[in-house]
């Protein structure tokens, strides 16, 4: 668990149809330690998924560079594995074989894949369900196989773009604190991209805000844990949230009316 | 008003009942199709038809098939030296023409032999389109130069292309004919499925995949394989129920055996009483056997795709 991500002058621009280039990432500098929890908040179309895109190597950027540790990344790997906003599930794998994929890919031997895939599907409850067809699970624990399915591999850099963006209010606290153990007993890196500034403050140590491609501000949020509802009602935590509210252009009372 | 287990238990006996009532249903419909199918025809046989004379009763028909399927007098009379197993066992027994048994002479042979070369050219196509396709899947390169070839053969339509595999291999070699054909239309159809099912894998997957450490090999294995089979599987039921066709079609244009080879022979005799009846027969036989392969097929399609959403409608 040592890898320090850096974002180097980072820059990501697309030239659509009309030949109007957009600039999705525009100059993102920023470090983020071993074992820290980062959440990216910006609004719709502001580069959010194109930066975890870029750090998962699925977007080579158009300059600058993403390194972990001292090397640049070039290409996915299963040391950065990421959860979509999508459902990609593998439909055709039984849950268990699902969680299993990315330990095939490694080529580990059948009984410690066995062994590592049980940890994760217990951890987030599903162990009943190891046998089943993702069809047969709702969305809430298909987001849940992706979650295992992302953590089983060990990697220290853990990607997760909207994941729970879908989901009903109870399954999102829920998959939170599912999320927060895992969290808690790995300590592995996590980047979580939300809108959702109330999901932010229940899961980050820090917060990057994204306007128009650009960082505008790299919160800290110190707040103790859990972030229970009298934590969240603290003056600390209005301030962030209204700071936030701030930086994404949306006044108080549009934040009220909404 | 409050809903107990046994309730419960009620509703899903009803829904029981019901799904088995439609399944009754269906089957009653099915048998009411097929009495409809054959009065119509039937009608269309009798002597108010104007095409009375070309089309024969149901009945005449089934009548021939079962006649003539062991032993066809008309094949001694005249159509002896058609069918390769003759001159096998001829050399074998080595003994004149009509030392050999029965059967020789029946239609039997020839629609075995059809139905085997079918069989053997589909399999062969499947498995040359898949292989080239699939691994087309690992090696783009692959596809760069296939696609462009086979997609300039593709728009050859295949009853166009078939007469020339007639003129190459002549009817000298019947056996490279059918199954020429067949494997050149099955081979091309299964690459292209391939890919198209490959296309429609989502993106969203494969980089998933890629995120979780995939290399070409696990992707290929546990993406690209499994994914690919309901399009595949559905693409094997065209290409299967063409060639039923196709082979059937080369055969009536120039070898001297198979089922199509039968048609032929008869179809210079649709003025005789029995003509119309032999090449209804043939057709229907190859009709009922194309019909009961699909559906032996479709249960074993719908068992290895159980993980998709048919499956789930099917209750598997
Ligand atoms: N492949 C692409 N081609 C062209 N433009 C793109 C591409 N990917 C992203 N963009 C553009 O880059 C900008 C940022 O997109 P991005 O997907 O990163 O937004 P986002 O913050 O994740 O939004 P959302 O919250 O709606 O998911 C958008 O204007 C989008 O149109
Ligand atoms: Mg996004």
């Amino acid at each position: 668990m040592s890898t320090v991500v850096n974002f180097e002058n980072l820059w990501c621009v697309f030239e659509h149809r009309s030949g109007q280039l957009v600039h999705a990432l525009e100059d993102v500098n920023f470090r983020v330690d071993p074992g820290e929890f980062v959440c990216v908040v910006g609004r719709s179309g502001h580069g959010k998924t194109t930066l975890l895109r870029v750090l998962a190597g699925l977007q080579p950027p158009t300059a600058g560079a993403v390194k972990l540790g001292e090397t640049a990344v070039t290409g996915p790997g299963s040391d950065r594995a990421m959860v979509f906003q999508q459902d990609t599930v593998f439909p055709w794998l039984h849950v268990k074989e699902n969680v299993e994929f990315g330990l095939r890919a490694n080529k580990l031997p059948e009984d410690e894949r066995n062994e590592i895939t049980d940890y994760w599907l217990q951890a987030v409850g599903l162990e009943e369900f190891a046998d089943s067809w993702p069809r047969e699970l709702s969305g809430g624990m298909r987001k849940r196989v992706a979650l295992a399915s992302a953590m089983a591999v060990g990697s220290d850099v853990v990607l997760m773009d909207e994941p729970f963006g879908s989901l009903d209010y109870f399954t999102r606290r829920n998959l939170h604190e599912v999320l927060l153990n895992l969290w808690f007993e790995t300590k592995k890196t996590i980047f979580f991209v939300t809108h959702d500034i109330e999901e932010a403050l229940i899961l980050a140590d820090r917060v990057i805000l994204l306007a128009e491609g650009k960082l505008v501000d790299d919160i800290a949020v110190t707040l103790p844990r859990p972030r229970n509802e009298d934590v969240r009602a603290t003056p600390e935590a209005v301030g962030i949230f209204k700071l936030i509210l701030a930086h994404l252009g949306i006044t108080e009372e549009e934040a009220t009316q909404a | 008003m409050t809903t107990t287990d046994s309730d419960v238990l009620n509703v899903r006996a009803a829904a029981h009942r019901a799904r088995r009532r439609s399944k009754i249903a269906y089957t009653l419909y099915l048998i009411l199709g097929l009495v409809v199918f054959f009065l119509i025809w039937q009608l269309i046989a009798s002597p108010i038809s104007p095409l009375f004379y070309l089309i024969p009763p149901p009945v005449d028909a089934v009548k021939h098939f079962a006649e003539n399927l062991m032993f066809s007098q008309r094949m001694v009379d005249r159509f002896v030296h058609a069918c390769p197993e003759l001159l096998d066992e001829l050399e074998i027994t080595g003994g004149g023409m009509f030392d050999l048994p029965d059967y020789c002479f029946g239609y039997i042979l020839h629609l075995v032999r059809t139905t085997r070369n079918i069989m053997i050219a589909v399999t062969l196509g499947t498995v040359f389109g898949l292989t080239v396709g699939l691994s087309s899947l690992v090696f783009p390169r692959i596809a760069d130069v296939v696609t462009p070839i086979a997609g300039f053969f593709g728009t050859t339509p295949i009853f166009i292309a078939a007469p020339f595999f007639v003129i190459w291999f002549g009817i000298e070699y019947p056996l490279m004919t059918t199954v020429g054909v067949v494997v050149f239309y099955t081979t091309l159809l299964m690459y292209f499925f391939s890919r198209r099912a490959a296309d429609n894998i989502p993106v969203g997957i494969i980089e998933s995949a890629l995120t979780l450490g995939g290399d070409r090999g696990s992707i290929f294995r546990w993406v690209y394989l499994p994914g690919t089979i309901p399009e595949i599987a559905g693409g094997f039921r065209i290409a299967l129920a063409g060639a039923w066709g196709l082979g059937t079609l080369v055969e009536v244009l120039g070898p001297q055996m198979g089922g199509g080879f039968l048609i032929r022979m008869w179809s210079f005799a649709m003025g005789l009483l029995e003509g119309p009846s032999a090449v209804v027969s043939l057709i229907l036989f190859f009709g009922v056997l194309a019909v009961v392969v699909d559906g032996i097929l479709v249960l074993f399609i719908r068992y290895i795709t159980r993980w998709s959403e048919a499956g789930r409608r099917l209750g598997l």
